[in-house]
Parts: structure tokens; C-alpha cells; sequence
């Protein structure tokens, strides 16, 4: 059998990783990978073909050997004229296809996590310091299990009146109005979501809407409604209860007893 | 070999399918655990005592369904038949599409979802009481989907009146459509047909067609009825022949008698049927009348499947955004064959539910959109289902207080720059003004200009742009045509430039909804640009990149060669 040469065997590495790049990565890490980021790579790789290569000299010469013959060989006539006809034709295609793209829009480059302000406040009223305050409905978890019960109850019926038709029934943000908004209304089912924040930081996002977000690591473009405008603060602190409860994820707590 | 594989393969497929059926069956006794699932997931909205009257039901249309009167919407059973558990576990597990509720395949167990249906059934006593499981609709006899069976059944469409619901086209604007109640009293709106992803018992043929025979339970097509029972096709069309005649001849007029007859003994022989009084020869009687009904809901059942395509669109968003077409000639009028070239751009629209008055249960679910721009002019084609045509206030004592329709575009003042750069506040702007195009269909060709600050807090601008505007209705759907300069004098305008990605956001009113200010739909921010003419470069570098590389391998031929020698 015939030794397969260096040439094919970096050529077939060579279009694997692009092929990876172009059509595997994006589905590992479930997002697109920028063309840019892929040239840079295809770009590393193809130095570090070469500088294999050609650290030999008998090695980059057997490299070559297959170029060298398809160039000049008499016998490799067939394979020459199909290359030269090949080649160009690629070359005009790509060139083309990169001329009549279409404008692309904008990314809407997008902080998951805005910075929530120092002090928390129910419409003008102040409650306290971000940090510190805590969900005055919380203790009766221990305290008092059957008055907890009734707040997380008053905190489902507040969701299904107002919260599940963008958030969903399931919670998870695929509510009966979710289609027309974009970004998508939060996911509280993610585990991302939830165990990262304190319940101050639930209540000012409720309690201000997409309207009470920061200045800055805009564009939000937040569909969320100023809840404070319908909702009184019981039944506010009552649905982050429910939240957690409906989920089964915790809340992020800071300090000690926690 | 290859016959024994496929005997094994005919024998497991028996065996899930036998697994299947004694699962359906084996619905678990009433439990606590249904009890406590239900009460979880399920009663807020269908009420702890399963009256459909949960926390969350008012705000809802279609109501979450009571479960106490036994009256199910999707069945495979026959009508005036209770479900069988395989089609509640069904409805469960898909939910009822179009409609707030939601399948449960991802968050309930199949267990639990059982354990829910066994729950459920204890609300009825019909359950219990009755021996015999429910009939099961056959679906012997199905005719396969053709052109001609989609032809036939559009007459059936108008023969059964199916339009003086569902309108003309299937968009659910019959002229009864705003008067429909459900058994409860609440507002039903028929069926828009042409959305065959809101058929709330899926949108197969078959599916379709056990709607037809075992009714729609509790809406407001709990039964299906044909004016023409007992007559095949052919029969019922010569029957309406002869009866649209003037004159008949003897002949003609013992045929039509004869026709008469029979319609008028097949209608006698139903209540027999019901009251279990028929003799041998009358059921015969009536399984051939039936078997004639069934022919003629297979072919309905075929003409709905063509009214609709098959899946919902892409929203307008990533590849799918709207793209206004360059065009070096005149842009085309409302009525233009041009429109067709174009592909529209879906936005799915929501009911606003952030300001007082909000709207809970929307009628208006989308507009798509299509464009064309030339040098100097950009025209838009906006096309929305609305059920009903209202042009002004209109009190009414059955149907309330009726608003008219409208539909407003918004665009921000000036385009954000940069992808970091804040949009105006989607509803109708905040801090950044928006700017709006507004049309109401009291005034069904003119287009104002709006520069707002707030949802309550807009202005019909002072310098109205020369805007030009028309608008159609027909069969329950509008058109709306709008063509502006790109570049206007008004500050206050919106600036168009060619490549430029634009925000765009849609407002619109259904009047019989009770539409008026806040209430209304709205999307949140899409984008479109005035697609740029592909550069002319693209017939020039090609060739000369080609021919270059072709060149460069012919000088590396020569250039390996020379160094040989």
C-alpha cells in the first residue's frame, strides 16, 4: 500500500480543524463563533504546520515533493489541469460571496448582571442598604412554617396574576408573551439566575423594571414593568419566596447563619 | 435473515404499542399525589375545586377549563362523549397551543401528569357513573389530501357555513365572530384558521377532522351539523341545483322531492338513533348517512390543512431581519404584484400589561411587513388579522363598548450609534423620544406623525411630513401601505440612510377587544434596514481574482522548472 504523504496528512488536519471550528465548536458552546476569531485560529494552525515542516530539511522537502510533481511531472498531467481550472473557480466564488453578503446587524452586546444601587427603595421609600436588607417574610421558614406556607401562597397567586405570561408557568421564561419581547424575559428555572443573587437584588429588579436599570453596560432594552406601580411591598417580598420555592433554589446569602 | 429482523421489528413495535394501551388504561387510582401536583402546578388557574376560577382565570381568554361539568374542547371520542385518560394525559402534555396553557412534558413526570388526570376526573361524577368507555372516533374512510379533495371540501366550506364564523378566508371574521360565547358566557372568538399552530388539538388532518365529528365541547362549536345529511356530495349539490331553479321540469321536480325525502327521513332517523328506537332498516339508513357526513368532513378537514401554512414564522430577528429592497423603479402602489416578489417579516405582537388600562388577552397576535426603497423613497407594506372592522366608537348592549381600530410604527428620533448606545424605552419612549407613525381606521388613508416620551405622553407633531397612506380590509385581514421621503426637514423626523440598522416597534388595536389607548398589543424593539445595493464590484474583482491565481500557479510551474533545469 501506498504511504499516505506528509502533504495529505497536514492537508486533512488543515480542513479538519476548520471543519471543527465552522461546524462543531458553535454547537459545543452553544453559541456562534465570531469568522474573525476562526481565521485567527486557522491562521495559527497554519503556522504550526509549516514550522512542523520545515525544521527538517529532508522533512520539508518530502513536504513539497507532492507540490513539486503535480507542478512539473509529466505524468501528473490530469491532476494539474483539474487543479488550475479548480482553483481559480474556488477563488471566484469566495470572492463573490464575500462581496454580495448582506449588511449584518448589530450584536446587542449584553451584561447579564447589572450593577444594582447602594440603597433599596419601595417607590420613594427608602428599606435599607442592597447589601443588608433582607426578605422580612424569610424567617417564618423556621419560625413559622404554616405562615410561610401562606406567604408563598400569596407569592403564587401574585405570579400567576401578573408574572407567568412572559415568565411562564413552568418559570423558566417561555410565558405566552415571551415570542415578541427581546431579550427573552428571565429564566428563573436556570440555575445561573437565582443562587446568584440576594433577594434585595429580586426585589429591586421587580419592584423598578427595565426603566430602573443603570446607565451603564447598556443597551438593556427590558421589557420588565415598574412592579412597585401595581404591586405592594408584601407581595413582592411573597413572590421571591415563591421563587425560590417553585424552583427549589436558594437565594445567595452573605454573612455568617446563613 | 432480513425477513427475521423485520419480524423482530414488527413484534417490538407490537409489543410498545400493546405497552402503550394498557398504560392509557391503567390510569393510577385517585391519589395524594395527584391531589398535591394539581394543587401546585395546576390550581391557580383551573381553581382548587377544578371551576376553572384559580387565581389567575380572570385575566385569561380562553378561560382555564372547569372541570366540573365534564365538557372537554379535545377528544378523540365522539361527541356529547367524555374524553378517554390518553386524551386528557394528551392535553397535559402538549397543552393547549394558542391559548395560556402550557405543555407539562418538561416539568411534570409522565407519572405525575397520570397522577393529575386521575385527580382531575374526580371533579366529574360522570366519570364514575359511566360503564361503557367513551367512543373513540374511526378514522376509516380517511381521504388522502389532493387538490381535488381541498376543492371539494371549500365548497362543503360554504355549504356548512363554516364562513359566517371562521370568514371567507378562514381568518376566524365571520360576521357572527364578535357575538360567540362559550357554555360559561365568556367571549369565544372563532378559530383564525390560517394559524394552524394555535389549533389547539394540533394541526393534523386527522386531528382536524375529530374536531369536525366529535365537536369542540363547551366553545362555541360544540357540534358540527350538515344541512345536507343524508345526501352523499353529488346528491346535495344537485339538490341545491334544483332548489336555486325557477322553473322545474316533472322529472326534476320528483328528484328533488325524492332528494327532500330522503334529507327529511335521515334527520328523523338521528332522534330515533338518540332515543335507541331505530329498526334494522332505519340504522342502515343511518350508517349510510353517516358514512356520507364522514366523506364530507374528510374533505373539510383537507380544505382547512390548505388554509394555513404548517408552522408559525421566524420572528423577524438575526437572518430573519427586516430588509427594505433597493429598487430603481417606481415603488409599488398598495395593490402591486411587486409585494409578491418579497418575503414579509413576522413581529409578533403581545398585549401591553405594564400601564393602566393593560390588555390581558390579545386578539391581534402579529403584523408582518415588507418594504422597498428607491433613491429617494421608502414604502412600507404592513398586513395584520383583525376579526372584526371597526371604524369608531360604537356602544353596544351585547358586545360592550366597541374602539376602533388602529396601528402605530415607532422609530426612535435619532438612530442609537454604537452597539452599546441605550434605545428609547420600547413603549412609546422615556428620557429619548420616539418617533411614530400612527393610523387609525376611521381615517383609512392617512398616516400621522407622533413624537412621544411616553405611552401617555404623545404628540401629534405640529409640521405633519408628507406622508402618503392607504389601507385595505378584507376577510378579517388589513393592509396598510405607507410611503415617506428617506430624508426629511423635521428634526422631529426619523433620518433614513441606506446599510443603517434601524429600530422599529409596533403598537397595534383590535376595537371589538375594547383596544383603546395603553390597551392595546405592542412588540418591543425589532430592527430594519434599507438593504444596500450589492456593489457593482462584485462582477469586477471575482474574474480578476480568479485570473490572478490562475497566473500565479502558472508562474510557479515555471518558476519549479526552471530551477529543475
Amino acid at each position: 500500500m501506498k504511504r499516505v504523504s506528509l502533504f495529505t496528512i497536514c492537508f486533512v488536519i488543515f480542513i479538519i480543524s476548520w471543519v471543527f471550528l465552522e461546524f462543531v465548536m458553535g454547537g459545543v458552546i452553544s453559541k456562534p463563533i465570531p469568522s474573525s476569531v476562526i481565521s485567527m485560529y486557522m491562521a495559527l494552525i497554519l503556522i504550526a504546520i509549516l514550522v512542523h515542516v520545515s525544521v527538517e530539511d529532508t522533512r520539508f522537502r518530502e513536504f513539497l515533493r507532492p507540490i513539486h510533481e503535480t507542478l512539473v511531472d509529466e505524468n501528473r498531467h490530469v491532476r494539474r489541469i483539474v487543479l488550475a481550472v479548480l482553483i481559480p473557480l474556488l477563488m471566484l466564488g469566495y470572492t463573490y460571496s464575500n462581496l454580495a453578503q448582506k449588511a449584518n446587524p448589530p450584536g446587542d452586546p449584553r451584561d447579564a448582571h447589572p450593577s444594582p444601587p447602594l440603597e433599596l427603595t419601595y417607590k420613594d421609600e427608602v428599606i435599607g442598604s442592597m447589601q443588608t436588607v433582607e426578605n422580612p417574610h424569610r424567617h417564618y421558614e423556621k419560625d413559622d412554617p404554616e405562615k410561610f406556607k401562606s406567604h408563598v401562597e400569596n407569592g403564587r397567586r401574585v405570579y400567576y396574576q401578573n408574572c407567568f405570561y412572559c415568565h411562564g408557568d413552568h418559570l423558566d421564561g417561555q410565558g405566552h408573551f415571551a415570542d415578541a419581547l427581546n431579550p427573552l424575559p428571565a429564566n428563573f428555572q436556570d440555575p445561573g439566575i437565582i443562587p446568584n443573587f440576594q433577594e434585595s437584588f429580586f426585589f429591586w429588579r421587580i419592584s423598578k423594571g427595565g426603566p430602573g436599570l443603570p446607565a451603564s453596560g447598556t443597551p438593556w432594552n427590558s421589557a420588565m414593568p415598574i412592579w412597585e406601580d401595581h404591586l405592594t411591598k408584601e407581595e413582592i417580598w411573597d413572590v421571591i419566596l415563591f421563587l425560590s420555592d417553585y424552583t427549589g433554589y436558594p437565594y445567595r446569602t452573605f454573612g455568617e447563619g446563613h | 435473515m432480513r425477513t427475521k429482523n423485520v419480524v423482530h421489528l414488527v413484534l417490538i413495535l407490537g409489543l410498545l404499542s400493546v405497552l402503550n394501551l394498557t398504560y392509557a388504561q391503567d390510569t393510577p387510582e385517585v391519589s395524594e399525589e395527584g391531589k398535591e401536583v394539581y394543587e401546585e402546578s395546576c390550581a391557580h388557574c383551573h381553581g382548587i375545586e377544578g371551576r376553572g376560577d384559580g387565581s389567575a382565570a380572570e385575566n385569561l381568554l380562553p378561560r382555564p377549563r372547569d372541570f366540573t361539568r365534564g365538557l372537554y374542547k379535545i377528544r378523540s371520542t365522539e361527541s356529547g362523549q367524555l374524553p378517554t385518560d390518553q386524551d386528557l394525559f394528551d392535553i397535559i402534555t402538549i397543552g393547549m397551543p394558542g391559548s395560556s396553557m402550557p405543555g407539562w412534558e418538561t416539568s411534570l413526570s409522565a407519572n405525575d401528569r397520570w397522577e393529575v388526570v386521575a385527580y382531575i376526573k374526580t371533579f366529574y361524577d360522570g366519570f364514575k357513573e359511566s360503564e361503557t368507555p367513551p367512543r373513540q372516533i374511526s378514522l376509516e374512510g380517511k381521504i388522502p389530501y389532493s387538490e381535488d379533495s381541498v376543492e371539494i371540501g371549500k365548497v362543503l366550506y360554504t355549504q356548512f357555513a363554516c364562513f359566517e364564523c371562521h370568514g371567507n378566508l378562514g381568518r376566524g371574521d365571520g360576521t357572527s365572530a364578535p357575538t360567540l360565547q362559550d357554555e360559561w358566557g365568556f367571549k369565544s372568538w372563532p378559530a383564525n384558521l390560517t394559524q394552524s399552530w394555535n389549533y389547539r388539538g394540533g394541526n393534523g388532518i386527522d386531528d382536524i377532522y375529530k374536531r369536525f365529528i366529535g365537536g369542540i365541547a363547551g366553545s362555541a362549536m360544540p357540534m358540527f351539523e350538515d344541512p345536507a345529511f343524508g345526501l352523499t356530495i353529488e346528491q346535495s349539490k344537485r339538490y341545491n341545483e334544483l332548489d336555486s331553479k325557477v322553473e322545474m321540469t316533472e322529472s326534476e321536480e320528483e328528484e328533488y322531492n325524492q332528494l327532500d325525502e330522503k334529507m327529511g327521513n335521515a334527520y328523523e332517523i338521528l332522534d330515533l338513533m338518540a332515543d335507541g328506537d331505530a329498526t334494522e332498516e332505519q340504522k342502515q339508513i343511518y350508517d349510510t348517512a353517516m358514512k356520507a357526513f364522514n366523506v364530507k368532513s374528510w374533505h373539510l378537514a383537507n380544505y382547512v390543512k390548505s388554509l394555513s401554512p404548517e408552522k408559525q414564522p421566524e420572528p423577524a430577528i438575526g437572518k430573519n431581519v427586516l430588509r427594505s429592497q433597493y429598487t430603481i423603479n417606481e415603488l409599488p402602489e398598495i395593490a402591486d404584484a411587486a409585494w409578491e416578489t418579497l418575503e414579509s417579516s413576522y413581529f409578533p405582537l403581545v398585549g401591553q400589561i405594564i400601564v393602566e388600562p393593560r390588555q390581558f388577552n390579545p386578539t391581534i397576535d402579529s403584523v408582518n411587513v415588507k418594504s422597498f426603497y428607491n433613491d429617494t423613497e421608502v414604502v412600507f407594506l404592513f398586513t395584520w388579522d383583525d376579526r372584526t372592522h371597526n371604524t369608531e366608537v360604537e356602544e353596544d348592549e351585547d358586545t360592550g363598548t366597541t374602539f376602533e381600530d388602529a396601528i402605530a410604527i415607532q422609530f426612535p428620533v435619532k438612530v442609537p450609534k454604537g452597539p452599546t448606545a441605550e434605545k428609547p424605552y420600547f413603549l412609546w419612549g422615556g428620557r429619548k423620544a420616539v418617533y411614530l407613525w400612527q393610523w387609525k381606521a376611521s381615517d383609512a388613508d392617512k398616516v400621522t406623525e407622533l413624537t412621544a416620551k411616553g405611552i401617555n405622553n404623545a404628540e401629534a407633531q405640529e409640521v405633519q411630513g408628507d406622508i402618503q397612506a392607504k389601507s385595505e380590509y378584507t376577510d378579517g385581514q388589513y393592509k396598510l401601505w405607507v410611503k415617506r421621503a428617506l430624508k426629511t426637514d423635521d428634526k422631529k423626523d426619523l433620518q433614513l440612510e441606506s446599510g443603517v440598522f434601524v429600530p422599529i416597534a409596533f403598537s397595534a388595536w383590535d376595537g371589538a377587544n375594547g383596544d383603546v389607548d395603553t390597551k392595546r398589543v405592542i412588540s418591543s424593539w425589532y430592527s430594519f434596514v434599507l438593504e444596500p445595493v450589492p456593489s457593482s464590484r462584485r462582477f469586477i474583482y471575482p474574474p480578476l481574482v480568479a485570473l490572478l491565481s490562475f497566473g500565479l500557479l502558472v508562474g510557479l510551474r515555471q518558476f519549479v522548472r526552471q530551477r529543475n533545469t
